[in-house]
């Protein structure tokens, strides 16, 4: 059996990546709330950051933080791309939502292999953001990177929150989602919304990715769990608000580490990705058409 | 999904005035495949063997996917258990090949009504999410539970197809069963396609809400056509086994479901053709692309975008086009 101080340990860990998930999540929400399309792609952006901030690392021997201001408009970029070349000419020609999908999936494997072929396929990390540590409190080690996770994740969510209500251009994304026609009726650009909302959720993915690299470690294959979780995180969170899909995250983090404590770690996706099934289940419509259907009789 | 009721209409409508040259087109080149697989030599008898395989198994997903006009990103699952379940039963307790790729296409048709009873409540992203994690959770198991499937280091040791004494001991003997099975699968699927079931299904993927106001029981045929899937997955798992003789987690993995998409969009989802033709093109690539070494796969998913953005129909279509039902 398992000791406390092991569990709390776990916890804490948890609790670090549940909210990578739920930065994950936002980006998930960001897009779907602008186009109604989901990207299965999200967990390529995660692997990008990591990978790129690791090679500007090593390779030029940058700052951390230069690295990091660097590498997040890079990958913003590669999602416009992606929006640009893949997505947009899939949905003017009124493609399917399955194929859309299956687009998005192959842009990840694609985004993938092109990483393998250029940077190789050694996991990379590098050092916290901070010399030092761990904290111990009572025998639980909390890394110093965990702080900074915590904080960039607060501050994002902040951020997100300031953007959507308060700036012009969040609250035409926002329009967007409810509906489109009637946003370009209102002479907002709903293409432009659209490429915008890519190159935010890829820059969303990208801080995730380097926030979590110090304490995990990154690869060319990382993606799909990172982009698997989100999903999960999105969806526990109600696929609508930023705040949701952190605490989703974060459930699903602790979770997770619940898994890890009595199950052993080998099993951590097959816990996770049951949770997935189980929240589906239970909201058949999925959770965000159910709130909406709330938001509507509210009205 | 409108596209594929659309695309159905002219068989039932077409007054064909002379011969169906489409038709006779696809069974001639079916006819030339199968007669140079049996003078080539092992490599190319491999490479069309599991083109036969793919072919199978998309089949299955066509089925769900073109006529049911619904979506599965997780049918690895099935082709992991028909693998799994026939090396582990011949290999492990010499059961006879023939009877446990009927057991385990069984057993995968009883998952896919236990699994696909919740999960087909869903629709668009949730049910490819759902569907994907369900791929997902049998890939790790596979990985992870060492004592039923020996992990990583993938299942040896099974033997070829075979029945009592008869047993398909060369590649090419195997071939020929694989392609037996292939036709009697592609001719169920046409017969059941134009069946009462089928035209069902199709009205479906056309509006759920009217197939429903016409009477189809909608949920119930969308399970059925979900399990009709899962078995054709189930057997084209326990063929690859058999015909390759090793099985690893990475067979049935997250690439399988991309490969299998590639096939059925490049073929033609929702038609008889479309799945075979996609099945052989698709193999035959990596053969065509070996020059690009190692951008092969980046090379293979460009063509990926580019058909699913460019013609959506496919080949089949394309081929629908030059060759129509219909003079005129």
């Amino acid at each position: 059996m398992i000791d406390a101080v092991q569990l709390v340990q776990n916890l804490v860990n948890g609790i670090g990546l549940g909210l990578i998930y739920g930065l994950v999540g936002i980006g998930f929400c960001v897009i779907y709330n602008a186009s109604g399309i989901v990207n299965f792609a999200q967990g390529v952006f995660v692997m990008l950051g990591g990978m790129i901030c690791a090679t500007l690392l090593a390779r030029f021997g940058l700052p951390i933080w230069l690295a990091a201001i660097l590498t997040v408009p890079i990958v913003a970029l590669i999602g416009v791309v992606m929006e640009v070349a893949v997505v947009r000419p899939m949905w003017t020609r009124g493609a399917s939502i399955f194929a859309i999908i299956l687009a998005t999936l192959a842009s990840q494997m694609l985004l993938e292999q092109v990483t393998l072929l250029t940077l190789g396929d050694q996991p990379r990390t590098f050092n916290s953001f901070t010399p030092g540590g761990p904290l111990m409190v009572g025998g639980v080690a909390v890394p110093y990177q965990l702080f900074w996770v915590l904080g960039c994740g607060a501050l994002m969510v902040g951020g997100l929150w300031l953007f959507f209500t308060r700036t012009r251009m969040g609250r035409a994304l926002r329009a967007c989602s409810q509906n489109a026609e009637a946003a370009s009726l209102l002479g907002i650009p709903v293409r432009r919304m659209m490429m915008l909302s890519f190159a935010l959720s890829a820059a969303l993915g990208a801080i995730a990715g380097i926030l979590i690299t110090p304490s995990q470690i990154t690869a060319y294959n990382i993606g799909t769990p990172f982009g698997v979780n989100g999903f999960i995180a999105a969806i526990i969170g109600g696929f609508g608000s930023a705040g949701g899909a952190v605490a989703g995250g974060l459930l699903l983090g602790v979770l997770q580490a619940l898994a890890i404590a009595f199950l052993g770690a080998s099993f951590k996706n097959v816990a996770a990705l049951s949770v997935l099934l189980v929240v589906l289940l239970v909201f058949p419509q999925g959770v965000f058409a159910g709130l909406k259907t709330l938001r509507a009789s509210r009205r | 999904m409108k596209s594929s009721l659309t695309m159905t209409l002219p068989d039932t409508t077409s007054t064909r005035s002379g011969l169906p040259w489409r038709q006779i087109l696809l069974g001639v080149l079916a006819v030339a495949i199968v007669v140079y697989s049996f003078t080539a030599n092992g490599y190319v008898v491999t490479v069309i063997g599991f083109a036969a395989i793919y072919a199978l198994f998309c089949t299955g997903l066509n089925f769900f996917m073109g006529f049911t006009g619904q979506a599965s990103f997780g049918q690895n699952a099935f082709a992991a258990l028909g693998g799994y379940g026939s090396a582990i039963l011949t290999a492990d307790y010499s059961v006879e090949p023939a009877v446990a790729l009927v057991l385990t296409m069984g057993f995968s048709g009883l998952v896919a009504l236990i699994v696909g009873y919740p999960t087909l409540r869903l629709r668009g992203h949730y049910l490819a999410m759902a569907t994907f994690a369900l791929g997902l959770i049998t890939y790790e198991i596979s990985i992870n539970w060492t004592d039923l499937t020996q992990g990583y280091m993938g299942y040896s040791g099974i033997p070829p197809l075979g029945i009592g004494p008869y047993y398909a001991d060369s590649p090419k003997a195997q071939l020929a069963v694989i392609f037996v099975l292939l036709a009697l699968g592609v001719i169920a699927a046409a017969r059941l396609k134009n069946s009462r079931f089928g035209r069902a299904c199709r009205a479906i993927a056309g509006s759920e809400l009217a197939a429903g106001a016409l009477g189809i029981p909608v949920a119930r045929y969308k399970l059925i056509s979900f399990v009709i899937a899962a078995v054709y997955a189930s057997a084209a798992g326990s063929l690859f086994a058999h015909f390759v003789g090793f099985i690893s987690p990475e067979v049935f993995g997250t690439a399988m479901v991309v490969q299998s998409f590639t096939m059925l969009y490049l073929g033609g989802i929702g038609t008889i053709a479309g799945p075979l033709i996609g099945a052989v093109v698709v193999s035959m690539l990596p053969e065509v692309m070996r020059g690009l070494k190692d951008f092969q796969t980046v090379g293979y998913l460009l063509l990926l975008l580019a058909i699913l953005i460019y013609a959506p129909r496919g080949l089949h279509g394309l081929l629908e086009r030059i060759l129509p039902d219909r003079e005129g």
